[in-house]
């Protein structure tokens, strides 16, 4: 009794830690995996993923997975911009999966605009540095790749959405189960 | 609501997510076009810089036809005494070194940044458009700077 009354006030289960462990450590792998190629990334995929399956807990493994990007990489202004940009991401796909979407196409359209809205929504903490023409000038320089980033985004989501959401909902059953 | 039409409006939705996604990429298109860098033709006379870990600068006086920076660089590669090496980053060519001096952020965060005219630079090598009179400078800084 005791014990049940600790667990609803943590709110967490050792098996929500270890999932959020394991969706930051495929977030990172992926990341890294495809760094050679530019603009082209698996990061938004699956986290629009993570959060079609696990709902609420892609948010804490989005934070998660800027933790550990600062560990790789170092800090840099680019940790804020990451502190925003994919929970941003994990709000929107909540938005959309509440919504009721369950077309392959309703995250392909939202993968696709986020890649190309990116450079964006990097571009704001320029507008505290160096103000509105700093800002505009650093987003407008970025232009053709925002571009590569949401063309690729939505095709990489249109093939593999599907598999991946099953490959994940496969690995939820067994953690469950387990 | 019958099936035919669930699938009837499922559909249209999805036309209306692609429409706006096509016009979104053609607002980014037509706003690059409008307000984005560009480059000029024909010869330009600049002068490009490299400042080093000892604040050591080293000059070349150039006379281009190149349009963008990087266009520059591989011109003084050719001549033979301005190397540099970088890696296609996610926003253009990542500057790893110049003549030989390896930054290296990972280590102890340093970096090579570009300065236009003496202000902090917006481009990458391969964005930012060569204009007549205009001096570029390669600096070797940490972030602890």
């Amino acid at each position: 009794m005791g014990k049940k009354k600790e667990d609803s006030r943590i709110g967490w289960k050792v098996s929500d830690i270890v999932t959020i462990g394991v969706l930051t450590a495929t977030l990172e792998a992926a990341k890294i995996g495809l760094a050679f190629l530019p603009n082209v990334e698996l990061v938004t995929l699956l986290l629009v993923v993570y959060t079609t399956v696990f709902g609420k807990k892609a948010l804490a493994a989005s934070f998660a997975f800027v933790g550990v990007e600062c560990m790789v990489w170092g800090m840099g202004l680019w940790v804020i911009n990451y502190l925003y940009i994919w929970p941003f991401l994990v709000l929107l796909a909540l938005v959309v999966c509440k919504s009721g979407c369950r077309s392959v196409w309703g995250y392909s359209i939202l993968c696709g605009a986020y890649g190309l809205g990116f450079g964006a929504l990097c571009a704001i903490p320029y507008f505290f540095i160096g103000g509105p023409s700093m800002m505009l000038t650093w987003w407008i320089a970025g232009i053709p790749y925002d571009l590569i980033h949401g063309i690729s985004n939505f095709i990489l989501c249109l093939i593999l959405y599907r598999p991946f959401r099953y490959a994940v909902e496969k690995c939820r059953i067994v953690v469950i189960k387990e | 609501m019958g099936v035919e039409e669930k699938l009837k409006q499922s559909k249209k939705k999805i036309w209306i997510g692609v429409a706006f996604l096509a016009v979104f990429a053609a607002i980014l298109v037509a706003v690059y076009m409008i307000a984005g860098p560009k480059a000029k033709e024909g010869t330009k006379q600049c002068t490009l810089e490299v400042e080093n870990d000892q604040n050591k600068v080293k000059s070349y006086k150039i006379s281009t036809d190149a349009k963008y920076l990087r266009e520059v660089m591989d011109e003084l590669v050719e001549e033979g005494d301005f190397s540099y090496e970088g890696t296609e980053g996610e926003y253009g060519l990542y500057i790893e070194s110049v003549n030989g001096l390896k930054a290296d952020y990972e280590t102890d965060g340093a970096y090579w940044s570009i300065y236009v005219n003496g202000e902090y630079g917006q481009n990458s090598a391969d964005n930012q458009p060569v204009a007549d009179g205009d001096t570029y400078r390669f600096s070797y800084e940490t972030d602890s700077e």
